[in-house]
């Protein structure tokens, strides 16, 4: 007859009491932000040339590339008392659902101005979803909060040319 | 070697323009004779006489009169290509000034030949002095009733190269721009309104009346049996004495500068040879003892196209004449196709930069690439005529080209002959630059 | 002996057999095979070759062909680029020439997306440029008409726009300048493009050189769906595809009937669509009170009061249509009135007839035909003229039309001798009193037309589908019954009723009026209730055009106020008459009755023509009792007129000046010179206008557009 050996429950309770003196490595968030990666993807950022005029001409390529389909752009003409880009056309109405997107960074691959960058930032619950839709003044402002971010030294990461470069 | 003249025979002992001369020296007889012949044996007489045409391609003119499409209930109608713009040439001037006569028979006797009763001379349109002259010339031959049911129409030209390439050619008779039409179908079969129609040279159609009138055989033996006859050379460039000298073909290109030119001037040396007008690939001193004929040029890797040749001493900048031959044709193209229109001006953009000095070792075979891409697959021959030159000058003074990337520079320091020859900048502006006097 | 013998033509290994003379390009997609063209457009005459795309190696030739310019023969062997390193070069070297001086506008041009010249540098072309030289610029854009723009830096000179200029719409208007690397595209002396079919070169241009101010910066070609519909402006019904973003309408692009408008759109059918959204729209049902205007109601109220007029009348009802409702509206309105209401009279702008359909012909038959008298002019219908001249037919302008059937009927007219010989003629009656169709059917008969495939007529009628309503009205009930005096109530249906000047007349004599109309502007004052229209976009249904040619119309986008069919359905409730709010069950009912049962699904993408029936056979009027001395008047209705395109403003330049046109006699007799304020008086009434001088008018008429003329009518006299 197998008998099972009862000190082996015992074993099985010893590795969990040695559990209770080995130190957590939980990370505590919210009062401990692990800093994230230089080139991790957050929320999008609309750009500004150094002269005040928007990067993006509203040409919806990042619209075409999101595989989520969470962009809209809808472009108008730049006149001579109202030049918002540097191009024939600016992005008039520039809508990104937060909710739809998955932050996989194609619409900054897309964009040929550089206009769109997936910055840092990751907090951006909100308590109702039609507040996820970001509008073009959300992405061209200052996010409002900041995430730690890891010193770019101490890795490999080059230096985007955007960001470099107007 | 001789100068044996048939074209412009006695031009300079009598006034030909005036028609009591022209018919003193037997002008007309041949006119005369073709009428009573029936159509078909004049053009047998043409075929039998093997004569190439002058305009630069030098195709069998009888051949070309054969091929005009018969029993298509259109009219025909023989077209006279007098758009002489290849640069280097200025026989046809010559012809036309000279012998004005001698050309409307050549139309007379070649109309009815073909069964036309309309005849179009096209003749350049900065020809003024010659537009006079031939005016008059038909005013003359028209009261004195020689043109019988013909209608010979003198049209002025506008101004283009490219109107001088025959399907442009008809594309401005019609009204329309000149620019070339698709080949096939060609204009023997539907040319000038869709008709049947022949285009020759000016000087092809004025060799027509000594053919008729001596006969085809005759003309055939003149000068070496593949291209029989003689041409009128227009000779020009760094030579004593430079001008329009007619010659049998298959004559010495050094006779041609040495002896009747009066070789080069100042003591300087022969540096290239230009044997055809500038659409034609340069030749070089050691290919000075070649025969002026299509066969033996062609056979020394050049063509005789016009029969302009343009001598070229030790003075000039071979980038230079480069730049300025392709500045011409960019802005001749007429452009239609695409390779012609863009790659020329590209051309000029990386020869200015190549003669500026501010060229890469890369650009000069970009240069080459170009111009191979640009060869051949243009729509009419001017792509041709602006891309195959420049190969042949990079391939021959290579060592020139060099320099102007390794110094930086024009080795001639600005003392080249070709210096200040170049477009001035408004030439593409196409506004007045000034008021045109009253 | 057989009909055609094929050819057998190797295109890059596989051997295909095609009729000869068939044009290379098009050999090569029989074999599968694509050869990339830019400037090759068969609707545009003959190949030119002159962009250099469609390189190729062609057995036998040296040098590289342009197989756009090539055809057929027995035994081509042909090498495309995908088996030919030298013809790829050449297509490479082709697009890189393009290219070198192409600016980099993708990000911002509208053609970004749908552009041939990005598609075929992504599969024929070079990765990278070599081009290190500034790029020649120009300005940018230059409006060469209100509704097109014009790009000059983007432009790769193909041609196809001058072509269509030169040769299709023969305006000669675009040109080409200067020669060379200088050639650009402008307009004849910098002028405005002032012609009925110039938005067709925003659809040739295969970049982004030409495109539509309208449609500037509106959408990417990712964001849009096209809905395949028939435009509803005018009887041609060119086949469209309305471009949808976002529930708007934001452009038309042709959809290619080969045998009504073969690829070409008018400007009206192409730039009209805003009128969808123009600004005195009406969303909701409107009642009159008096002294305030109107007040709003809610769509039950609406019906209710709806129903309560009808009663009132008591079936003396007159329906007055405008001639742009679908067959399903006029049907199911016929049921409501007819049926439900015993009022049989319905009044359409022009008479329809039957007559024709047994000279029934598709419109691309006008190209084959060799002898066409015409009375006057008509959008698409003229492009199919000119392409009858140019493939050598004659064309001969009848003048007025009436006088012009008698006379051709007449034996011994020489031109009617020369139609009742020819295989192939073709009759064109345009304008009013065509009595729809009858007086050329007679003619038609006359000359013998009816046992002749390839000769037939056409009557071009104004209303875009007068016959399809007239026949669904018909059909809508097999009672009869007299025209009501008084007229208890006047219902109009549609904004060219509305807007109709003999509608406003009957509607001085009805007791009440109804209007169903999309604009607030052309009902205000005379009806007492409003109903909210929707436009020919905005409806499913079909209609039937000048060439009794059954088509299919689609809802691009949902109208702002409910489709008419859904009220009808229910006001006809309230009389115990069933009609379905669904058109496709109100087509099975109309079709079994008119169209042989024809099911709704199959009415088609590129609808056929039914083939021809026989018709009773009307004879011509005999001549009228003489006028009179002046001048006949006659009043047409100009391309760019009607209620839509006033709401257009890219439009707007292409009005109809107020002009009365003369021919020079007449001009000559009462001294007036081209351009001067004339007086037109007629029975009392007179007009100030400006004289214009027609040569090709006959004398003793003069033309006044519609919207200009008034009240004039008959003879009228002109003086200075």
């Amino acid at each position: 007859m197998a008998r099972g050996n009862p000190i082996d429950s015992v074993k099985g309770f010893g590795v969990t009491f040695k559990q209770i003196f080995k130190k957590p490595i939980t990370q505590q968030y919210p009062e401990y932000k692990r800093p994230v990666y230089p080139r991790f993807r957050g929320r999008h950022r609309l750009h500004v040339h150094e002269n005040g005029l928007e990067k993006c001409v509203g040409c919806s390529l990042c619209a075409a590339a999101c595989p989520a389909d969470c962009i809209r752009v809808v472009a108008a003409e730049n006149t001579a008392d109202n030049r918002v880009s540097a191009g024939e056309r600016y992005a008039r109405i520039y809508e990104i659902n937060m909710s739809r997107c998955i932050f996989c960074g194609y619409c900054e691959l897309a964009c040929p101005f550089d206009a769109i960058t997936l910055g840092n930032e990751y907090e951006i619950s909100e308590y109702s979803r039609d507040d996820l839709i970001y509008t073009k003044d959300m992405l061209l402002a200052e996010p409002i909060k900041k995430v730690p971010v890891a010193d770019r030294d101490l890795y490999d990461t080059p230096i985007p040319y955007y960001q470099e470069h107007s | 070697m001789a100068i044996r003249e048939l074209t412009l025979a006695h031009a300079g002992e009598r006034d030909l323009s005036k028609l009591a001369e022209y018919q003193a020296i037997g002008g007309y007889k041949a006119l005369a004779k073709a009428r009573k012949m029936k159509p078909e044996a004049v053009v047998e007489q043409l075929l039998a006489s093997n004569l190439r045409g002058r305009g630069g391609a030098g195709f069998p003119m009888g051949r070309k009169a054969s091929f005009l499409a018969k029993g298509t209930g259109k009219p025909t109608y023989l077209c006279v290509n007098a758009d002489e713009s290849e640069p280097g040439t200025f026989k046809d001037r010559e012809i036309m000034l000279l012998n004005p006569h001698r050309l409307i028979e050549g139309c007379l006797v070649t109309a009815h030949a073909i069964e036309s009763q309309n005849v179009f001379i096209y003749l350049r349109g900065e020809y003024l002095d010659v537009f006079e002259v031939m005016r008059r010339a038909l005013e003359d031959a028209r009261k004195a009733g020689l043109m019988g049911d013909v209608t010979i129409v003198l049209h002025r030209g506008a101004g283009a190269y490219i109107c001088g390439e025959e399907s442009a050619l008809l594309e401005s008779l019609e009204g329309k721009r000149g620019q070339p039409r698709p080949r096939p179908p060609f204009p023997a079969v539907s040319g000038l309104y869709g008709s049947p129609t022949l285009i020759n040279n000016v000087q092809t159609i004025a060799t027509v009346p000594v053919i008729v009138e001596k006969g085809g055989e005759w003309y055939a033996k003149i000068g070496p049996e593949p291209s029989p006859g003689t041409v009128v050379f227009s000779l020009s460039g760094n030579v004593e004495r430079p001008g329009n000298y007619e010659l049998l073909l298959g004559s010495g290109l050094r006779e041609l500068i040495y002896d009747l030119g009066g070789g080069i001037p100042d003591g300087r040396e022969l540096k290239a040879i230009i044997p055809g007008g500038s659409s034609t690939t340069v030749m070089t001193p050691d290919q000075l003892d070649t025969d002026l004929d299509f066969n033996s040029v062609a056979e020394a890797g050049s063509q005789l196209g016009a029969a302009a040749v343009i001598v070229i001493d030790d003075r000039a900048c071979m980038v230079q004449l480069a730049l300025r031959s392709t500045q011409f044709y960019m802005h001749e193209s007429c452009g239609k196709c695409t390779p012609c229109r863009e790659g020329t001006r590209w051309m000029v953009q990386l020869l200015q930069k190549l003669e500026d000095g501010r060229a890469e070792q890369s650009e000069l075979d970009l240069l080459l690439s170009v111009c191979d891409r640009v060869l051949g697959k243009c729509l009419c021959a001017l792509g041709d005529f602006a891309a195959g030159p420049v190969v042949e000058y990079v391939r021959n003074f290579r060592d020139e080209f060099q320099r102007h990337i390794d110094e930086g520079g024009c080795p001639f320091g600005g003392e080249s002959s070709l210096e200040g020859t170049f477009a001035p900048v408004d030439q593409h502006t196409h506004a007045p630059v000034a008021e045109v006097p009253a | 002996m057989s009909a055609t013998e094929l050819v057998t033509v190797t295109v890059d290994g596989r051997e295909v057999h095609v009729p000869p003379g068939t044009g290379l390009v098009e050999t090569a997609l029989a074999a599968g095979v694509e050869i990339p063209v830019f400037c090759y457009e068969p609707r545009l005459g003959a190949a030119v070759g002159a962009c250099r795309m469609c390189l190729c190696e062609i057995e036998g030739m040296p040098k590289l062909q342009a197989a756009c310019t090539l055809t057929a023969t027995n035994g081509m062997i042909v090498r495309t680029a995908q088996t030919s390193e030298r013809a790829a070069e050449g297509q490479e070297a082709t697009l890189e020439f393009i290219l070198v001086n192409h600016p980099l506008d993708c990000p911002v041009c509208d053609k970004g997306g749908e552009c041939p010249l990005q598609d075929l540098t992504f599969r024929w072309g070079p990765g990278n440029t070599r081009m290190t030289f500034p790029k020649r610029t120009f300005e940018k854009p230059i409006p060469i008409s209100p509704a097109i723009a014009l790009d000059r830096e983007r432009c790769i000179l193909c041609y196809r726009c001058t072509r269509f200029s030169e040769s299709v719409a023969e305006d000669g208007q675009l040109v080409a300048l200067n020669r060379g690397a200088e050639s650009v595209i402008a307009t004849f002396e910098d002028e405005p493009y002032l012609a009925p079919f110039s938005g067709n070169v925003i659809e040739l241009c295969p970049v982004g050189a030409l495109t539509s101010t309208q449609y500037r910066f509106e959408a990417r070609p990712w964001e849009i769906q096209n809905v395949p519909t028939v435009c509803g402006l005018c009887p041609v019904g060119c086949n469209i595809q309305a471009t949808t973003r976002e529930g708007k309408v934001k452009r038309i692009l042709s959809r290619n009937h080969p045998e009504v408008d073969e690829g070409w759109l008018c400007d009206k059918g192409r730039f009209a669509f805003t009128h969808l959204r123009a600004r005195d729209r009406i969303a909701d049902p409107l009642r009159r009170v008096r002294r305030r205007g109107f007040d709003v109601l809610s769509w039950d109220d609406a019906l209710g009061e709806a129903a309560e007029l009808l009663m009132q009348a008591q079936g003396r009802i007159v329906t007055a249509l405008s001639g742009s409702e679908t067959v399903e509206q006029a049907y199911a309105l016929g049921r409501l009135m007819r049926a439900g209401l015993g009022a049989h009279t319905g009044v359409l702008p022009e008479e329809t007839s039957p007559a024709l359909d047994a000279f029934r012909l598709p419109l691309s038959a006008i190209r084959d035909a060799e002898l066409e008298p015409v009375a006057e002019r008509a959008p698409i219908v003229e492009l199919w003229v000119k392409a009858a001249r140019r493939q050598g037919a004659q064309v001969e302008q009848a003048g007025d039309a009436l006088e012009g059937c008698r006379r051709l009927a007449d034996k011994r007219n020489a031109l009617g001798k020369s139609l009742r010989e020819s295989e192939r003629a073709i009759l064109i009656w345009s304008g009013e009193e065509g009595a729809g169709g009858a007086h050329l059917a007679a003619l038609a008969k006359e000359l013998g037309f009816a046992g002749k495939p390839a000769s037939g007529a056409f009557h071009l009628p104004c209303t875009p589908n007068g016959r399809g309503i007239a026949d669904a009205w018909a059909a809508a009930s097999d009672d009869e019954g007299p025209n009501p005096e008084p007229i208890g109530l006047l219902f109009v249906s549609g904004d060219e009723a509305a807007a109709d000047p003999n509608v406003r007349a009957l509607a001085e004599r009805a007791e009440r009026v109804i209007v169903n109309a999309m604009f607030q502007g052309l009902a205000v004052g005379w009806a007492d209730l409003v109903l909210p229209g929707t436009s020919y976009l905005e409806r499913d249904g079909t209609y039937v055009n000048l060439e009794g040619r059954l088509q299919r119309l689609r809802r691009a986008v949902i109208p702002p106020a409910p489709d008419e069919l859904a009220w009808i359905s229910k006001l006809a409730e309230r009389f115990a008459v069933e009609v379905s709010p669904h058109a496709s069950a109100v087509f099975a009912e109309v079709s079994e009755r008119i169209y042989d049962g024809l099911p709704f699904g199959e009415v088609g993408e590129e609808a056929p023509l039914r083939t021809r029936s026989e018709a009773p056979a009307p004879q011509l009027p005999s001549e009228p009792a003489a006028e009179g001395k002046g001048l006949r008047l006659v009043r047409y209705r100009p391309l760019f007129s009607g209620p839509a395109v006033e709401r257009v403003p890219e439009l707007q330049f292409q009005r109809p000046a107020p002009e009365v046109e003369l021919s020079p006699g007449d001009a000559g007799r009462r001294g007036i010179a081209p351009g001067e304020t004339v007086t037109v008086t007629h029975n009392g009434t007179s007009l100030q206008l400006r004289a214009r001088i027609t040569k090709s008018l006959r004398e003793g008429i003069v033309r006044i557009a519609a919207e200009h003329a008034g009240e004039l009518g008959g003879t009228v006299e002109v003086a200075k």
